[in-house]
């Protein structure tokens, strides 16, 4: 048992890693952590937005995001898939690869969830910053871009992590499209062997523990840094850093 | 420099402020004062307008602060009001020199080292030169306080509006906040102050106002307030603070 499966992955190491690539698309884990961190990169930026929207008194701003958020939290996750991968075709007149499909869904879809965590996270400033940044003259979006955002974002910090972790558990499903991650890779392993799938499924789900695993971790040790922080008991580094500084400052 | 004309603000049905007819004159400071949910802090937020009002008019330096006008029209306006928060409401992410210089630079267009410069003699002047590099959680509520009025100075307002900026600190650190704000008012800045410390209102106020109920029941000089107040609401609020 342990023999075969060191000997799948002493065999197919390469096709799990990277796919057939050069002689194919790039595919494997490679093709994972790039769908995933490319989803999350995109899709970031894109929450931000949506978050602002949501909080707009605007109609314009406000329905059409506020629907774009409960459509794509209410829908399953294949469901958003199989549309675009149809729908979008249809719409432009042309075929596009399923990792674009793939990417594009789920930029959608975690820019939906992550929207909700920015809003939180902004919400939970309470109103005293912004009442002091409007106080100061900052404008509404300059509040946000140099008060309220930077503030709320480094608190969601282990909140994005762990919603990289699920969009890498969610490129998974990109195997129904024929996208070359890595159970699409291990599924093409398991079909040349036909007779160890119990080996081959376990490795991926190994490999997909052992990744999701370490960055839950690395989040929930961000989370206890940035409560300690927020406690204001920051380690003693920061005043000792900041001496020569202070010391010129005196006058 | 401020002046309330039939000022009315409801939040929903509750009238907060009835018919605020008053006047603040240049280098004046007025003291506010008044039993919890009598409407001081929302009147002297309605003065940057952090809240709107219903009806009246208030004038800053000559200008309407509640007429129609545009959001950037507006911000400059409230640039040159300081306020400062019960509460402080520093940026925690930010160290005391960058609460101090962020505004002038992001609002008003000065130079990075300008301001900065401008910031750390603004810092001296609250006497926290030595804690330019430390971060809000860093600094105890007293010095908070004094650099929240650095930061509020920073952008050169011709008023100063403080809504009690010694009730959320402990004692001991009443005195230093109270200093700084007497020696701006020594050096002539026009100052609305929401605060019971009678001392201060005492030693530095032109005025005393007292509020009960959204209206203004009393405007007297500090000494007749303290000493012989007239309305019996004031009779009142005055032997309770004593007590
Ligand atoms: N956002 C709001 N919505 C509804 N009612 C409000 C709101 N803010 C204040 N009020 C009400 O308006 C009245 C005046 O409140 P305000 O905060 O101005 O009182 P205050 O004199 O500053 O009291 P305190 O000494 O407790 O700070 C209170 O009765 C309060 O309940
Ligand atoms: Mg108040």
């Amino acid at each position: 048992m342990l023999w075969d499966i060191l000997s799948i992955i002493q065999d197919n190491w390469l096709l799990l890693l990277i796919g057939q690539y050069p002689n194919g698309p790039l595919g494997g884990f490679a093709a994972t952590l790039i769908l995933s961190v490319l989803s999350i990169a995109l899709a970031f930026p894109l929450s931000v937005l949506l978050a602002l929207a949501r909080m707009s008194r605007s109609p314009f701003l406000l329905w059409p995001s506020t629907a774009l958020v409960y459509i794509a939290r209410g829908v399953p996750l294949l469901m958003l898939i199989l549309w675009v991968y149809f729908m979008v075709p249809v719409l432009i007149g042309a075929n596009i690869p399923g990792f674009v499909t793939m990417l594009v869904t789920l930029v959608i879809y975690e820019a939906a969830f992550l929207s909700e965590v920015v809003r939180a996270g902004i919400m939970a400033l309470g109103r005293g910053q912004m009442d002091a940044a409007r106080a100061l003259g900052h404008s509404y979006l300059g509040a946000m871009w140099y008060i309220i955002l930077p503030q709320a974002l480094y608190n969601m910090m282990p909140s994005i992590l762990s919603q990289f972790v699920s969009t890498i558990k969610e490129t998974t499903l990109g195997y129904v499209i024929n996208v070359p991650e890595l159970t699409f890779a291990a599924n093409q392993i398991n079909n040349q062997l036909l007779t160890k799938p119990f080996q081959v499924f376990f490795i991926l789900a190994l490999v997909y523990y052992l990744v999701c695993w370490t960055l839950s971790h690395a989040a929930t040790v961000l989370e206890r840094r940035i409560a300690r922080k927020r406690a204001g008991t920051t380690s003693g580094t920061l005043p000792v850093e900041l001496q020569p500084q202070t010391l010129t400052v005196e006058p | 420099m401020i002046r309330f004309s039939n000022v009315n603000k409801n939040y929903g049905s509750f009238q907060a402020l009835v018919d605020i007819n008053a006047d603040v004159a240049r280098s004046e400071v007025v003291v506010v004062c008044g039993p919890s949910g009598s409407g001081k802090s929302t009147l002297i937020r309605t003065i940057n307008r952090l809240e709107e009002i219903q009806s009246g008019s208030i004038l800053f330096d000559g200008q309407d602060v509640h007429a129609k006008m545009r959001s950037k029209e507006l911000n400059h306006l409230r640039s040159r009001i300081g306020f400062v928060f019960q509460s402080f409401n520093l940026f925690p992410h930010l160290s005391a020199l960058e609460n101090v210089a962020l505004s002038p630079v992001t609002v008003n267009g000065v130079k990075r080292e300008v301001a900065r410069e401008k910031a750390l003699q603004l810092l001296d002047r609250v006497g926290l030169a030595a804690k330019a590099g430390s971060y809000p959680g860093q600094l105890s509520g007293g010095q908070q306080q004094r650099v929240a009025i650095a930061r509020a100075l920073a952008m050169e307002p011709p008023a100063m509006l403080f809504d009690e900026p010694t009730s959320a600190l402990d004692p001991e650190m009443v005195g230093e906040v109270l200093a700084v704000m007497k020696a701006l008012a020594a050096d002539g800045m026009t100052m609305m102050c929401v605060t019971h410390e009678m001392g201060f209102a005492r030693e530095v106020a032109d005025r005393v106002w007292f509020m009960d109920g959204g209206r203004i029941l009393e405007e007297a000089d500090p000494e007749s307030f303290f000493s012989r107040p007239q309305h019996p609401r004031a009779q009142r609020f005055l032997s309770d603070l004593r007590h």
